[in-house]
């Protein structure tokens, strides 16, 4: 690997990271512009306006029945909070072991961490019979004197999401605070007055630095845990139901691994849309996406493993409820979504062995996307499959989503967009005092592996 | 009058011996500022152990007595018997003081942040832009101008790249 | 009593798996198998008594119908022994339910009658408890119906009429219930007799294979029913452990050795 250069090939230095980094939050093209208005119209057109129809119409508006209560919206929500796994909980573990190339990716990782958040708290809401009295599920006090069912795995989840939500924007912007000090620095105008408030004083100081490293490093150890118990408690909305394709105890690992698979595979993608648009082919390398690689290796065979065990402990149980649960699912009417299922989380992904396919970035970011189609097909066929066969067979029916769902998944995905377009110009986007960090002292040689140690004083 | 001699360093081993010579001087409130944290800093310029540590674990140990206190206690004030179960359903409700542990300790960690790091700046303080950028910079608040002139003669035995007095501020 | 000590008494008094020590009325079904002829009698009282909407055609097809009692009709056999089997299936009222502790909001709870109550203005919809109810009889409306004139003057107005976005589901005609007891409160407190109260299927049955009661009381006709047809009776799902209040009594099979 080459040094790091400027566009005059001299190696680059710390004043350039502070440009670069800047100059992608002032300078604004036309293409960025484009591309904001076509993602919020969709998400207008797509999103609001046919949940809108919803609310006027009734759940009826989607295809869900007798007995599939639960459809896309249900996995939308549960695809978007495995989504928001990868960035806080891949850049806490990474900050922990210190390893070196996550510095250049970490914020948008965190940043995609909390829009998928957001999108899919969205997604409670449309998904409810009653929205305008989803306020009850929260804890407050009130004139009916009553309180949520603290006893139910959906509450669990409220609170979870609550938690995560607050502890990811906290984390976002307490690493995001020396930067926005650089920022307050060189920009005038609207853009100098947010930075000032956002940036809250920061100078820089052995004492700050001293304070900002510990309360960070506290956050990660804290956080780590959180975003396990997230995904498990949200794996527990199905597990801790009687359904017999549901009802397993392999669920929480299930979905947390499953959620950092599909959420490492959205970092993929991520990442080379921001080096692309942004000009950041210096900050954001091969490195970066042979390391993401690997992590992808490594989630899908244990997300293959898990699979497998699920089919096997449902087959070796014997019981005919879940036999003809797995029958269902592997050959029933929705085989095909089944299989594509394997073919893109389980067996395209092997391609992953070969540095070669992991150091080149476009097979990268078509298979990453293909492994996030694979992987909602996962969390749709785990909401349609099972409710379509449970204990009575007078019960069992089908689910097909219809086009106001097809529509809401669209225009979610447009609302992701929009958010992130906009975090791009307010947050800097790659962590310039982390680069400069990999990048060795001013007027050194670059060192692609990481620091070296400044020598002690005398 | 007080004024702030303020060196600029190039290379943080530079402004880190500048540091510690100064403080060897009698300058107890040198600080050191940085685009990026500073290895050895703490050594030289004796910053304590951090205090962030006791507000997130008294953070961790409130939010697992209020989560519980808030499932048991409305579980009690509000009779609803589900399922079967007891009121005091332990389980889920542990879950609930988990989460709830977690969310405190990590609000009282961001307040710890704050109070500790006597952020956000409500008054002006002394700083120059380029330390968000490539130098590394020494500042020395001094009370008249003996001192002055004893602290910029340190800085400029310590290959300062350039040195600055910056005005009643501290 | 310090705070201490009122607290050491709520876990004492909590903590215990149940609630209620015992129930006021325990209102069981048993449902005879062998004198169900299928005809649906019960699914049409039913929807007479609880303002059951009618879904129209399309929702029918896409299987949105509302039916808080269901004859579930099983074929067994190769042709030409085929044999049919109904099954009325309807709410449990299971002692355990696994919906009850599922809802966010609270709007569904065990009362002290031992029936499954669900709260229709507390529910917000989120079609946990359709889920988890591993007998499949919750319901949800999908959209608001309307009757059409005069339908709407044959409504019951001891019934709520449901709006879209809540779940529903049999409740053992408990505006019937409630009724008995007030009747039987203004009596002069006796209890509610055997027979007094029962539900729309209970009474519209033609061949009485429904039979209502309160299992508590050992006289009435539902706890004799139970125990004289011992060897036939049986709860649906009962390896799940909700503990039902409904009984069937098997078919009893004329061709089986």
């Amino acid at each position: 690997m080459q040094a790091k250069v400027n566009p005059v090939g001299e190696p680059l230095q710390y004043a350039d990271v502070n440009r670069d980094v800047i100059r992608s939050l002032t300078q604004t093209g036309r293409r960025y512009y484009i591309a904001l208005a076509t993602a919020f119209g969709l998400t207008i057109v797509c999103f609001f306006f046919p949940w809108f129809y919803q609310l006027y119409y009734g759940l009826g508006a989607a295809g869900m029945n007798h007995p599939g209560v639960w459809g896309t919206y249900l996995a939308n929500f549960i695809f978007w909070i495995g989504l928001s796994h990868s960035g806080t909980l891949l850049s806490c573990v990474l900050h922990l072991t210190n390893s070196t190339w996550r510095k250049a990716m970490y914020r948008s990782a965190e940043a995609m961490t909390l829009f998928s958040l957001m999108v899919a708290a969205t997604f409670v809401m449309v998904h409810v019979g009653r929205p305008w009295f989803i306020h009850w599920a929260l804890p407050y006090s009130n004139q009916m004197e009553l309180w949520p069912n603290f006893r139910s795995p959906l509450l669990f989840d409220v609170m979870a999401i609550a938690t995560y939500l607050t502890g990811s924007s906290i984390f976002i912007y307490m690493g995001s605070i020396p930067d926005f000090a650089a920022a307050r620095d060189r920009t005038a105008g609207w853009r100098h007055h947010m930075y000032v408030l956002l940036s809250m004083g920061w100078r820089g100081t052995d004492k700050e630095w001293h304070r900002l490293g510990w309360a960070y490093t506290f956050l990660a150890v804290l956080i780590i845990p959180l975003a396990v118990s997230v995904h498990s408690i949200v794996s527990w909305d199905f597990a801790m139901s009687l359904v017999p394709a549901l009802h397993q105890t392999i669920f929480a690992p299930y979905f947390v691994v499953g959620a950092i698979y599909s959420g490492t595979a959205g970092i993929v993608t991520v990442m080379f849309v921001l080096r692309k648009s942004m000009n950041f082919e210096q900050y954001i390398t091969e490195v970066h996406f042979d390391n993401l690689g690997k992590l992808l290796l490594a989630l899908s065979l244990m997300w293959t493993y898990i699979n497998i065990v699920e089919l096997f402990t449902g087959w070796y149980s014997g019981t005919s409820a879940e036999h003809e649960a797995l029958k269902f699912k592997l050959f029933g009417y929705y085989a095909l979504l089944y299989w594509e299922m394997i073919l893109f989380c389980a067996v395209a992904p092997l391609l992953l062995i070969s540095t070669r396919f992991r150091t080149s970035l476009v097979p990268m970011l078509i298979l990453s996307i293909a492994i996030n189609i694979g992987m909602y097909t996962e969390r749709f066929l785990i909401v349609a499959t099972s409710l379509s066969r449970q204990y009575l067979p007078d019960a069992w029916g089908l689910y097909v989503p219809s086009l106001v769902e097809i529509s809401i998944l669209v225009g979610s995905l447009a609302m992701f967009v929009t958010l992130f377009l906009v975090f791009v110009k307010i947050f800097p986007s790659v962590s310039m005092y982390e680069v400069k960090e990999t990048m060795g002292a001013p007027g050194r040689e670059f060192s692609e592996k990481g620091t070296e140690p400044w020598p002690k004083t005398q | 009058m007080a004024e702030n001699a303020v060196g600029l360093f190039a290379r943080p081993e530079l402004a880190l011996s500048a540091a510690e010579e100064l403080v060897d001087a009698g300058f107890t409130a040198t600080e050191l500022m940085s685009p990026v944290p500073v290895e050895g800093v703490e050594e030289v310029l004796g910053r304590n152990k951090s205090a962030i540590k006791r507000f997130t674990f008294f953070g961790c140990i409130f939010g697992a007595c209020f989560g519980f206190s808030l499932a048991a206690g409305t579980a009690v004030l509000y009779l609803h018997p589900t399922g079967g179960r007891p009121i005091i359903t332990v389980p889920p409700f542990l879950i609930i003081t988990y989460e709830m542990g977690i969310l405190f300790g990590i609000l009282a960690t961001v307040i710890g942040f704050f109070i500790s790091a006597r952020l956000p700046a409500m008054s002006d303080r002394v700083y120059v832009p380029e330390a968000s950028v490539d130098k590394f910079v020494v500042t020395v608040p001094c009370s008249n101008r003996e001192e002055f002139d004893r602290a910029e003669g340190i800085l400029r035995n310590a290959d300062a790249e350039e040195i600055r007095a910056i005005g009643e501020v501290l | 009593m310090s705070l201490l000590d009122q607290w050491r008494q709520s876990w004492e008094k909590y903590s215990k798996p149940g609630y209620y020590d015992e129930f006021d009325y325990a209102w069981t079904m048993s449902i005879d198998l062998d004198k169900c002829t299928g005809c649906e009698a019960c699914m049409t009282a039913c929807q007479a008594e609880n303002n059951l909407p009618n879904v129209g055609e399309d929702e029918f097809a896409q299987g949105r119908e509302i039916k808080w009692i269901r004859i579930e009709r099983y074929w067994v056999g190769e042709y030409p022994n085929i044999k049919l089997g109904f099954i009325p299936m309807m709410c449990q009222h299971c002692d355990a339910a696994p919906c009850e502790t599922v809802c966010p909001v609270s709007a569904t709870y065990h009362n002290q009658d031992g029936l499954n109550t669900q709260i229709y203005n507390r529910c917000i919809g989120t079609r946990a408890c359709a889920v988890y109810c591993p007998y499949e009889v919750r319901y949800f409306n999908f959209t608001t119906h309307h009757w059409d004139a005069p339908l709407e003057q044959q409504l019951n107005p001891d019934v709520t009429v449901r709006e879209k976005g809540v779940m529903e589901k049999c409740t053992f005609c408990i505006q019937r219930i409630r009724q008995a007891k007030d009747r039987a409160k203004d009596d002069g407190r006796r209890r509610v007799r055997d027979g007094e109260v029962q539900p729309a299927c209970v009474q519209t049955c033609p061949s009485q294979a429904l039979v209502f009661g309160d299992r508590k009381d050992p006289d009435s006709q539902v706890s004799q029913m139970i125990a004289m047809e011992k060897s036939r009776a049986y709860r649906v799902l009962e390896a799940l452990n909700t503990s039902p209040s409904v009984v069937y009594l098997k078919k009893v099979d004329d061709d089986a050795s």
